[in-house]
């Protein structure tokens, strides 16, 4: 006699807990989600912009002094100094995309992070990927980017056999996969864990031997904590998706390596 | 992975049962499934705990420097972290691709 | 129902879970997109310039505290060097005073010393004159009485200088 008789708990498959109806012709929940995180977004900033700017701030205004703070200070000022502050628009807009695209993970009734499907981290790796190659063109012109990423200055000359192939897999696809990969898979994984305890709690509750029915506040209980831990995940992945970005176009920008 | 396809095969067609190759080698992907993300998991584990050891001994040491040095962390965590998530994609992939 | 339909309903069936949903991608790329847009055109720029006006004004608030703050130092400053001076002048003042009070207790003092040993001298001018004018006596006295004496003794009168030179030999000696 195995668990699965004991209780019924079946994992469902993967794509149940994925994949959504469409509600009208190719919008379904993910895609609802990310439009209603751009809307927030634009919302709160929105309300923040109406605002006299000369009192002392609060409510909307507030939170988006305190984002853009965060953004400029924590992630700008660590990575790229003050010659990247010209970026904090990009920055925050996907510091923000990002954050309200996990967030519903965690929130109930919801409990879907629309990054945990690959379309926006994937769009969003590829654009980084655009974005930094252009920023280097630009900064470097195409010969001396293509030159500073392959021939990256102060190696001996004979160690380009293998530096080169190792730079030209890490800057031109193992950053833009692993970005992408990174913020989709913490997402996932983060899902999966919490539909597992939430299943399996639910099938703890409905057991038909009464004995086992107290055993599943435990599981619950790991449910509750990994809710809160999904919290955090959340915020930590549009921060490191944002300061990597900022990363690259700082290393992109500089021609020292 | 045919190793594992074979081990499947052998122990199918000791249970008289007829499995076709295609089946049989789904069970196979299924059943390392695990394995792929248990054994990616050991690096990155190890790394992370080094990480986050000698970052929190270097702000213990300069408490002026932690903001610098909890970039720099997170910057390296992600960098490490990225191997074992490529594990969890390979068991996605393995288990029900 | 639409409602339910979004929280519910879900697929079973579907292509390989990693690989990216082109309808997902294309939302979310023209939703961020959009996004950026507004951010970077409108919004962000608006709210960078009410945060460096309310910076700004802050700054220029700290800066005329800091100006009216170095006025009043500077006040009391002046107050207190106009106050040393005062007390400075007052307390030359009183030195001269002083010392012009001790001038005058000095001549003063002087004058008094003066005039007592003016008086000590004709005191003493005076004791000396009638020491001189009594030992006079006495030597006439004591030369009578002594001639006198000699005269009893001799039976004739004595040389009155020799008597005279006698008599004072014995006083000077008596004396020293």
């Amino acid at each position: 006699m195995n668990a699965a008789t004991l209780i019924a708990f079946e994992f469902p498959p993967i794509n149940m807990l994925l994949r959504w109806q469409d509600v009208v012709p190719t919008v379904n929940k993910v895609v609802i989600i990310s439009i209603l995180s751009s809307l927030i977004g634009i919302g709160i900033f929105l309300a923040a912009a109406r605002k006299d700017p000369k009192v002392a701030p609060k409510g909307a205004r507030n939170l988006a002094e305190i984002i853009i703070d965060f953004i400029e200070k924590q992630i700008i000022m660590q990575t790229m100094g003050p010659s990247g502050l010209a970026w904090t628009p990009f920055l925050l807009t996907i510091f923000i995309f990002i954050y309200l695209n996990n967030m519903p993970g965690v929130i109930p009734l919801i409990q879907m992070p629309a990054t945990a499907r690959m379309g926006i981290p994937a769009f969003m790796a590829l654009m980084v990927w655009v974005v930094y190659n252009v920023t280097g063109i630009k900064h470097q012109g195409p010969i001396g980017y293509f030159k500073s990423v392959l021939f990256p200055p102060g190696v001996p000359k004979a160690l380009y056999i293998l530096v080169t192939p190792i730079e030209i897999i890490s800057t031109f696809i193992v950053r833009p996969f692993s970005l992408a990969v990174r913020l989709f898979a913490n997402m996932l994984a983060g899902h999966l864990l919490l539909v597992i305890f939430a299943l399996l709690s639910e099938a703890l509750f409905q057991a038909r031997d009464r004995i086992l029915i107290p055993v599943g506040v435990l599981p619950f209980a790991v449910l509750l904590f990994l809710t809160g831990f999904e919290v955090l995940v959340a915020f930590l992945q549009a921060y490191i998706f944002t300061t990597l970005t900022a990363v690259y176009i700082n290393m992109a920008s500089h021609a020292e390596h | 992975m045919e190793a594992l396809a074979a081990i499947a095969r052998i122990a199918a067609e000791a249970g008289d049962a007829v499995v076709d190759p295609a089946a049989a080698k789904n069970t196979a992907a299924a059943a390392s499934a695990g394995y792929a993300y248990g054994l990616a998991a050991i690096g990155p584990g190890i790394g992370i705990g080094i990480i986050f050891g000698k970052a929190i001994e270097s702000m213990a040491r300069q408490p002026e420097a932690a903001g610098m040095v909890r970039t720099t962390m997170f910057l390296g965590v992600a960098f490490t972290e990225a191997l074992a998530l490529i594990g969890f994609v390979a068991f996605i992939l393995l288990k029900f691709a | 129902m639409l409602i339910s339909t979004i929280i519910l309903a879900a697929e079973d069936m579907g292509p390989n879970p990693i690989a990216p949903e082109n309808k997902e991608l294309f939302w979310g790329a023209g939703s961020f997109l959009v996004f950026l847009f507004v951010m970077r055109v409108f919004l962000v720029p608006k709210v960078r310039k009410g945060m460096e006006v309310r910076y700004n004004a802050i700054r220029g608030g700290h800066e005329s505290a800091q100006a009216a703050r170095g006025a009043a130092q500077r006040d009391v400053a002046a107050y207190e060097a106009a106050l040393a001076e005062v007390r400075a002048e007052a307390t030359a003042r009183i030195d001269a005073a002083r010392q012009t009070l001790d001038a005058e207790r000095q001549a003063k003092v002087l004058e008094a010393n003066a005039r007592i040993l003016a008086k000590r001298a004709e005191a003493d001018g005076a004791l000396a004159s009638a020491r001189a004018a009594a030992r006079g006596d006495v030597a006439v006295a004591v030369g009578s009485v002594t001639a006198s004496a000699a005269a009893l003794v001799l039976g004739k009168t004595a040389d009155a200088a020799l008597v005279k030179r006698a008599v004072d030999n014995s006083m000077s000696g008596g004396r020293s």
